[in-house]
């Protein structure tokens, strides 16, 4: 990632960021990128307005045309109320939304964030988020992080890497499912006579049925596993029913992307 | 890079920086200046720029010594590396933001030469080659200091290591003679008595150009090997 942005050199290999590589035009190819470093790094001194226009400046954006596009800025990152405001007084969520319009000025064609919501509470993160989607309609934005849900939320695409390493590029959803048991399913039921152990014989296709837990208002909680290709949630309903086992709760076993994640790290280590 | 010279300067008087640096000399100064003129009856303006050498000695660091090694510390060192603005322009952006500085205390210093109009007759011409002479000194200790604050995080070492080397050039001297000719302060001393040394003049020229390219040069390193 500094690599990428310029902060440092790369050892090996080489970057083209728009057509641009970063080591024979250094200027071109910063021009199109806009980074939000992790942690957020700005000058508390400078009051929102002044920082932007700071960025601005330093990023070459035209004199004529840099009153007007820092404005614009500072609006569509929600900065308006406070942009008088010095930034070692505001919150971190606002502290945030600045460092997004610093990377944001100077219309970048990609814009590259590190850890954007780190720190920040759930009101505030799901703002940041927001406004992450919004870009992403406009921006390449390339986004690090370590909560994954939350990359699963807002990225189309994905990439992990360990060790240096690419081991994995793929949609948020592909790598979910790759790794999914979708024969798996989660029954929580109230079985007073204990017949869920025979139910295994009675239903062809079940391959394993195990006891997960036992909850405390009495029911259970089972992991059935079927063969490949077959739906079994019609039949247990009806079967179970026959059976008088009440059903509380029944779902397909879903993986997150932290399943994918640690398959795919794990497999990589090995 | 005058976004970065506007910017240096903003925060110069947003902090006490600036302030502490004009005041912290203008204060030092008068009571030079009272001594000169009351105690020894003086109305040479020169003069007391002997003393304005040995006081910029000690405040200096306190322009140079957060320039670069706060933007590291807090990471707004990164905002400035990867913008499309070089490192040369942004170094040469802090050194003339400080410079600019040590200027307006300069322009200060003028209330004392108007105040001497009154008591004798100063002489103008002897005068502005002093400021001239303390422009200098004060270039090259600046770009000292910034040499200084890029190689560490930490401002307090940074200002340490600025004071530690001015007053070893100050005192080398004394040791040998091979060293006046290194000793920034004393390259000061024609100045006064209405001399412009073109070899002093361009040893601080020299001097300042050379700590700005190091500075450049460390920051450059630290991209590369990490």
């Amino acid at each position: 990632m500094n690599m990428l942005t310029g902060y440092i050199e790369q050892t090996e290999g080489e970057i083209v960021i728009d057509g641009y590589n970063m080591l024979k035009k250094p200027k071109k190819a910063k021009k199109e990128i806009g980074y939000m470093p992790e942690g957020v790094p700005l000058y508390t001194d400078l009051t929102v307005k002044e920082f932007v226009t700071y960025m601005a400046e330093i990023k070459g954006v035209n004199r004529k045309e840099r009153k007007e596009k820092v404005q614009k800025i500072i609006e569509k990152t929600g900065l308006k109320d406070v942009q008088k405001k010095l930034i070692k007084n505001l919150s971190r969520g606002y502290k945030q939304r600045v460092g997004m319009a610093g990377a944001l000025v100077g219309e970048p064609k990609i814009l590259i964030l590190d850890e954007p919501t780190v720190g920040l509470d759930p009101k505030q993160i799901t703002e940041i988020r927001e406004l992450i989607k919004e870009l992403g309609k406009t921006h390449t934005v390339i986004l690090s992080s370590h909560i994954l849900s939350e990359v699963s939320q807002i990225c189309n695409k994905v990439i992990i890497i360990n060790k240096g390493k690419i081991v994995a590029i793929d949609t948020p959803e592909n790598l979910e499912n790759k790794v999914s048991n979708n024969n798996c399913i989660y029954v929580t039921v109230e079985d007073t006579e204990n017949k869920m152990e025979n139910i295994k014989d009675k239903i062809t296709g079940i391959k394993n049925l195990e006891l997960v837990e036992k909850n405390e208002d009495g029911t259970k909680q089972y992991m059935i596993e079927s063969e490949d290709g077959v739906d079994l949630r019609k039949i247990l309903f009806t079967e179970l029913a026959k059976e008088n086992i009440t059903i509380f709760e029944m779902k397909k076993a879903d993986s997150t992307l932290e399943d994918a994640f640690m398959k795919i790290i794990e497999g990589g280590n090995k | 890079m005058f976004a970065v010279i506007k910017k240096e300067l903003k925060t110069y008087f947003y902090s006490p920086v600036g302030y502490v640096f004009i005041g912290l000399f203008l204060i030092m100064f008068s009571i030079f200046f009272y001594i000169d003129v009351f105690q020894y009856s003086s109305t040479n303006f020169e003069y007391i720029f002997y003393s304005g050498a040995t006081i910029l000695t000690f405040i200096t660091p306190i322009l140079t010594m957060r320039s670069i090694a706060e933007e590291r510390k807090n990471g707004t060192e990164q905002l400035l590396l990867t913008s499309p603005l070089s490192i040369t322009k942004v170094v040469i952006g802090k050194f003339i933001a400080a410079t600019i500085i040590v200027i307006i205390t300069e322009l200060c210093t003028f209330l004392y030469f108007g105040i001497l109009c009154f008591f004798g007759k100063p002489h103008i011409t002897t005068a502005l080659v002093t400021l001239f002479g303390f422009l200098l000194l004060a270039i090259s200790y600046i770009s000292f200091g910034i040499l200084a604050s890029s190689i560490t995080e930490n401002q307090i070492i940074a200002g340490v290591v600025t004071i530690g080397f001015f007053i070893l050039t100050w005192f080398l001297p004394q040791f040998s003679d091979i060293f006046t000719n290194f000793s920034l302060i004393n390259m000061f001393s024609k100045f006064p008595s209405g001399q412009i040394d073109i070899a002093d003049t361009v040893t601080y020229i020299t001097f300042t150009i050379l700590c700005l390219l190091l500075t450049v040069i460390v920051m450059q390193r630290r991209k590369s090997v990490r």
